[in-house]
């Protein structure tokens, strides 16, 4: 196919590394200034296609330069809000990769890119080449955006003055990003991409929940939904507010049904124990539920050991996922750690009593400052004795729900049941049927019959 | 009365006779699919829906039958045999017989290591392959079980013995009549061999200390030119590590790793890396003969499997020593294991014998080092080597006539009288061309009329590179452990990941070594997951960059985007196999345990995993792929694959082939042809990229993922074959199926084939075959489906 640009425009390119030593130039970086930034007008404040370059043109910089460079984009189209700014930025790094030796590393006012010498030698010679390309794939992609202009810096004294406006714009995002949260929003997004593999596994992405593969924030969902309403990630209109706590939402859970293929009807989108959120398989922390101490310990992927209930992540994560509504245990992203309703109808952060240490190293700041102490990880408990030890030692706000359960357990019914109305699902691989003598059913007459057994198996230690 | 599911109570028993078959106090799993322990016909309504989509196609080199006594029967135009099987038929046979052959070597393989493993460490030793829910995914798939130690797979092999026993006697004359159901049972042959293998890889990788699913395995050196040849050489050949790791104890024991060099040919050198890392590799099977002719090795140890016939006359002329210790190959040795070691040691370096079979591990461990020691003096002060001197081989290139009979015979059909005229004068390098593309058989030999030893002759005049022929592999990690799976995912379905490609199978290369390194370094580059095995994962592991780095140090070993993992050796293939029923496990939560058809159904709908077998020769590897075949994931042989006689090619044009059912409801939906193949032949490397990238089209693929796969078909096709693919608008199901940078220009091409576009909105109106629905649930079996509409 013919190609109008002087590179080749590929994501075989996305992992292609420039060197110093094949180096043309070095824009922004370390060693220099830059930012990257996208905002969004109104249609007629554009001309679409249009590109500005304040500062040297590529043609004349000399080889092995550094310069600093910044790269602005005014989007707009009937769809196009605020709130897609950081989305659309977002991309900027991936579609500058796909170009033929042009490295883009990091963003906003990280960036740092480097332009190969080869790339020179086949024709590249302006920063219009490489804005024209970038928004051709900005618009090919996100079909909202139907008039794009770039702005590309790299005068010294501009690229200063606008990263510091850049810089406050950033903040603002996210300050609006952590200020959001499920109630301040009328609509939620479905997420149903991983069900190529996943048949009937459904993601709720709200402002405090991101998707389970982190891939996929409110945000994220938003733009998508824009592109193509009726695609995989789309929207759910709230509807009624069933129960706050748990999260839980009658425009969901009218959605649940269709989205699981029937496999389930309703979701708590905050809850370990109650209709808990499905996962795919690709969750990056599973929680389990210890009922010795009425806890939900946590254990990562990387984690290669044995949690305090002798289990590791492999057969625990094994237990759950494949879009199943599994109770015990419930895979989540690390990023769910960090939200302000984290696992909240259960307890929240009081209801944690182990993870490993990396795990709790990677979010330490979002733990809170008086339970950090207090949690146990591989190094300081083994097993359930040793857990049960250290939660005592420590005061362990879980404790509290130890005298509870005992007090409801001396008023009513002896329950085997560590908590009401569901049951923990064995670990191990279930046993079968169980054969019920004497309970209720039809009743049988065997005559002439012949019964083969080709094993009896003896449970228990009696042999 | 109906009889419902629910507990029933048991009033009155009359006359009731009760078997009881077995008391015990393990207890069993149970099966959670149809199937455990599929007999010969079990699967066949499986095997129907492939082969009724994927007709077997048959080569056949010769149109006659001559198996039994009644023949030689003429078969062609239809005609059928004496004992009325036809030619359709006797190629399905010549199938079935190959897959067995294959499924037999590695389960026997698994046989042999279990007993012997069973012996050192008893049944009860524990399964340990690294961080994992299911253990041993195809032995839970096929057998319906979950094996916690190793004497759990006793029922497993037996299992396969039986069932490999019943499929030989089908073979006979007088047996089975349909090339429908022969290729049925080839496939059940091929689903056995992998089961055989993930047996006899588990045991070893759990008793032995293998690496355990372990990403950054540390590297092995391999190649040619790897060994100090003035030390005393120890080459083990062949796939078994029972023997070879005794030799490695001792050595380890006595501290002689500085002073002898132990490396190894084939399999067997991959699984001695595992063992030992301070064992290294000369390479596949290929190298067997260059490397004994080079007088090198001063003790040849040989187990089975892809051992050259020839060894003992090939190593009997430069006097060393064949220490054969595996019963399948015994070359007429005499049986020397209740002798002892100084006695036989004594034999061998008289020349009173050529070689031994010792079949007692702990006297090979004793043994060999102490004769490498001997026969290293003696054969180093003799300068023992097969190959002409300066002077021998001006005189023998002179010799050459340019009849061109040795590149007739040539199984590559190297042009080597042209190399033999630039030696002449003085040019060597069109030999050192051809010594990488020869695959080293030596066919060449016999077929000079002027009696030039001509593979010796290209190694002499190849001595400069083989010198620098040193390369490094990642040792084989063993099984794709879960958590990587589960971090891949993501990638899979942001379609960041293409599609997961096996190098796997031998050396039988069209066109040399390099082919392999060019295919993977172009293929990781755009993001493949690339999984290798046994010979391919070496000959990957032989060429460096510019900056002296092969693309094992290039790129690491996880299961993720990008990365280049080695499972190990030829039995490690069950775990590139087995990754797609952990997908299926993980991410859909099918259950597994006697469950193939779901499985199967799954992964080919759904998993875009791709096995390679660009230099495949033997029957193993005919067998891997057939059973790969069974479990829904497409193979591309290269072009001597063809001499399998039997590809499983799909139809694009019969519409209703390709005819799926939708999960949900039950509803016929007619689908793009993805995989197109399930067994096919490439002819050249430029041809086999973009085959590969088409092959990793499934029609469960969301936008994200047709995307991206497309857009390295259409690339890969533009770049080697210098052409857009004729059939690459069939893939496109809507605007967002297309390549990001291409959307406009392509659109265009197919507003031209006839398609409705809406260039206001950029959007596709009419022309695909189908709408994209993420939540389509494509399956080939009635019964998985919610309710069948009538």
């Amino acid at each position: 196919m013919a190609n109008e640009f002087p590179f080749e425009i590929s994501p075989m390119f996305e992992g292609e590394r420039v060197r110093k030593d094949d180096m043309f130039v070095e824009l922004a970086g370390p060693k220099s200034r830059g930012f990257e930034l996208v905002r969004a007008a109104a249609l007629d404040e554009i001309d679409d296609g249009k590109f500005t370059l304040i500062g040297p043109d590529l043609s004349k910089m000399e080889e092995g330069s550094r310069h600093p460079y910044a790269m602005i984009y005014k989007i707009a189209g009937k769809l196009v809000e605020p709130d897609l700014e950081a989305i659309v930025e977002r991309r900027n790094h991936d579609f500058q990769n796909y170009i033929q030796g042009y490295m883009h590393l990091n963003q906003r006012y990280d960036v740092w890119v480097r332009i190969n010498k080869d790339a020179i030698k086949k024709g590249l010679n302006s920063f219009e080449q490489i804005a024209k390309a970038t928004m051709m794939l900005f618009k090919n992609e996100l079909s909202f955006i139907e008039k794009i202009e770039a702005t590309y810096i790299t005068d010294p004294d501009e690229v200063e003055k606008q990263r510091t406006d850049a810089i406050k714009i950033y903040e603002a995002r996210d300050a609006r990003t952590k200020g959001l949260h499920d109630e301040d929003v009328d609509v939620f997004y479905g997420c149903t991409l991983c069900q190529s593999f996943a048949p009937t596994n459904a993601c709720v992405v709200t402002p405090d929940r991101i998707s389970l593969c982190g891939a996929i924030n409110w945000f994220d969902g938003r733009a998508a939904a824009k592109v193509d309403p009726e695609g995989p990630q789309f929207a759910i209109p709230k509807g009624e507010v069933i129960d706050a706590i748990g999260g839980e939402y009658s425009g969901v859970n009218e959605k649940a049904v269709a989205l699981s293929g029937g496999e389930y009807s309703r979701i708590k989108i905050h809850s370990f124990f109650e209709y808990p959120h499905t996962s795919c398989g690709c969750f990056e922390v599973v929680g389990f539920y210890i009922p010795e101490v009425d806890g939900i310990g946590w254990v990562d992927r990387d984690f290669t050991g044995i949690a305090p209930n002798g289990l590791a992540f492999s057969t625990m994560a094994g237990q759950t996922g494949g879009g199943k509504q599994i109770i015990g245990f419930l895979g989540v992203g690390v990023n769910y750690f960090r939200s302000p309703k984290f696992i909240q109808p259960d307890g929240g952060w009081n209801r944690v009593v182990w993870m490993p240490k990396n795990l709790k190293e990677k979010i330490k700041a979002d733990i809170p400052p008086e339970l950090v102490d207090k949690l146990p990880t591989e190094e300081n408990v083994t097993d359930l004795k040793t857990l049960k030890e250290y939660l005592e030692k420590s005061q362990h706000p879980v404790m509290q729900r130890w005298t509870k359960e005992e007090a409801v357990a001396e008023a009513e019914t002896p329950s085997e049941m560590a908590a009401p109305g569901w049951s923990m699902p064995s670990p191990s691989m279930p046993a079968g049927m169980p054969m019920q003598f004497g309970g209720g059913g039809t009743k049988l007459n065997f005559k002439n019959a012949r019964i083969s057994i080709e094993r009896i198996v003896f449970k228990g230690k009696e042999k | 009365m109906t009889l419902k599911k629910g507990s029933f109570v048991i009033e009155e028993l009359e006359n009731v006779q009760i078997n009881i078959g077995k008391i015990g106090a393990k207890e069993e799993q149970i099966a959670e699919g149809p199937t455990p322990r599929p007999e010969i016909i079990g699967l066949r309504n499986w095997d129907y829906r492939i082969l009724d989509r994927y007709n077997p196609v048959y080569t056949p080199t010769g149109d006659t039958c001559d198996y039994c006594t009644y023949g030689k029967c003429d078969l062609t135009g239809n005609k059928e045999g004496a004992c009325g099987i036809d030619l359709e038929g006797q190629s399905a046979r010549q199938a079935l017989m190959t897959s067995i052959m294959g499924a037999a070597c590695h389960s026997a393989h698994g046989r042999h290591l279990l007993n012997y493993l069973i012996k050192k460490y008893g049944e009860d030793f524990k399964i340990d392959v690294g961080p994992s829910n299911l253990q041993a995914p195809l032995t839970e798939t096929i057998m319906g079980i979950q094996p916690k130690t190793i004497g759990d797979f006793i029922p497993v092999l037996e299992y396969v013995e039986e069932q490999l026993t019943q499929l030989i006697a089908i073979t006979n004359t007088g047996q089975e009549g349909s090339s429908r159901d022969f290729e049925s049972k080839a496939l059940h042959a091929g689903m056995l061999d992998l089961l055989g293998m993930e047996v006899a890889d588990i045991i070893q990788i759990s008793c032995l200390g293998f690496p355990k699913s372990d990403e950054k395995a540390p590297m092995a050196e391999i190649g040619m030119g790897i060994l100090d040849p003035k030390k005393p050489v120890v080459i083990c050949v062949g796939h078994n590590i029972a023997a070879p790791a005794y030799i490695l104890d001792n050595m380890d024991k006595n501290g002689l790793f500085d002073k002898i060099e132990i490396a190894g040919l084939c399999c067997t050198a991959h699984d001695m890396t595992r063992y030992n890392k301070t064992a290294k590799i000369i390479g596949s099977m290929s190298k067997e003969l260059k490397y004994i002719r080079s007088g090198i090795p001063d003790v040849l140890v040989t187990d089975e499997q892809c051992v050259r016939a020839d060894i003992l006359k090939e190593a009997q002329k430069l006097h060393i020593p064949v220490i054969a210790t595996n019963e399948k190959i015994t070359y007429g040795l005499p049986d020397r294991s209740n002798d002892s070691v100084d006695e036989i040691i004594d034999d061998l370096v008289s020349q009173k014998q050529s070689g031994a079979v010792l079949l007692d591990f702990e006297k090979i461990g004793e043994l060999v080092p102490k004769l490498a020691m001997k026969m290293g003096a003696i054969r180093k002060a003799k300068g023992l080597t097969a190959l002409p001197n300066d002077n021998e081989f001006k005189k023998l290139v002179a010799k050459c006539t340019k009849c061109l009979q040795c590149t007739k015979d040539c199984p590559q059909g190297l042009p080597i009288s042209d190399a033999m005229t630039a030696a002449v004068n003085g040019d060597f390098s069109l030999f050192e061309t051809l010594h990488d593309k020869c695959v080293g058989c030596g066919r060449c030999d016999y077929s000079c009329p002027a009696g030039i030893p001509i593979l010796n002759v290209i190694e002499k005049a190849s001595q400069r590179v083989i010198r620098e022929e040193k390369g490094k592999m990642r040792i084989g990690r063993g099984q794709i452990g879960d958590p990587e799976i589960r971090e891949e995912g993501r990638n899979l379905v942001l379609g960041t990941t293409p599609g997961v490609l096996a190098f796997v199978g031998c050396g039988n290369y069209p066109d040399g070594t390099k082919d392999v390194y060019d295919i993977v370094e172009e293929m990781i580059q755009r993001s493949y997951i690339i999984i290798s095995s046994g010979c391919a994962a070496m000959d990957i592991g032989m060429f460096k960059d510019k900056e002296g780095k092969t693309l094992y140090e290039r790129y690491p070993g996880r299961f993720v985007k990008g990365n280049l993992l080695n499972t190990g050796s030829c039995v490690s293939n069950a775990h590139i196999a087995a990754t797609t029923i952990k997908v299926a496990s993980i991410f859909a939560g099918r259950k597994t345990k006697g469950n193939w058809e779901e499985i199967a159904d799954y992964v080919m709908n759904r998993v875009g995993a791709v096995g390679i077998a660009w230099g495949a020769y033997s029957q193993k590897a005919f067998a891997i792929g057939t059973g790969c075949n069974r479990l829904g994931i497409p193979v591309v042989v290269g072009p001597h694959g063809t001499k399998y006689r039997r590809a499983f090619i799909g139809k694009p044009y019969k519409k209703d082939d390709w005819n799926v059912l939708d999960g949900r409801d039950g509803s016929v939906v007619n689908v793009e042809p993805a995989p197109e193949h399930l067994m096919i032949t490439a002819e050249t490397k430029d041809e086999v990229m973009p085959l590969l990238a088409k092959l990793c089209f499934r029609p469960s693929d969301n936008s994200l993922g047709r995307a991206i796969k497309l857009t390295h078909y259409i690339e890969l096709s533009e770049k080697y074959l210098k052409k857009l693919p004729d059939d690459w608008h069939i893939y496109v199901r809507n605007e967002a199926d297309l390549p990001v940078a291409k959307r406009e220009p392509l659109m265009k091409l197919l507003e031209e084939k006839g398609w409705k576009i809406d260039w206001e909105k950029k959007k596709i109106i009419e022309g695909p075959l189908r709408k994209v629905d993420v939540s389509f649930q494509p399956t080939n079996v009635p019964r998985l489906c919610k309710e069948v509409k009538k």
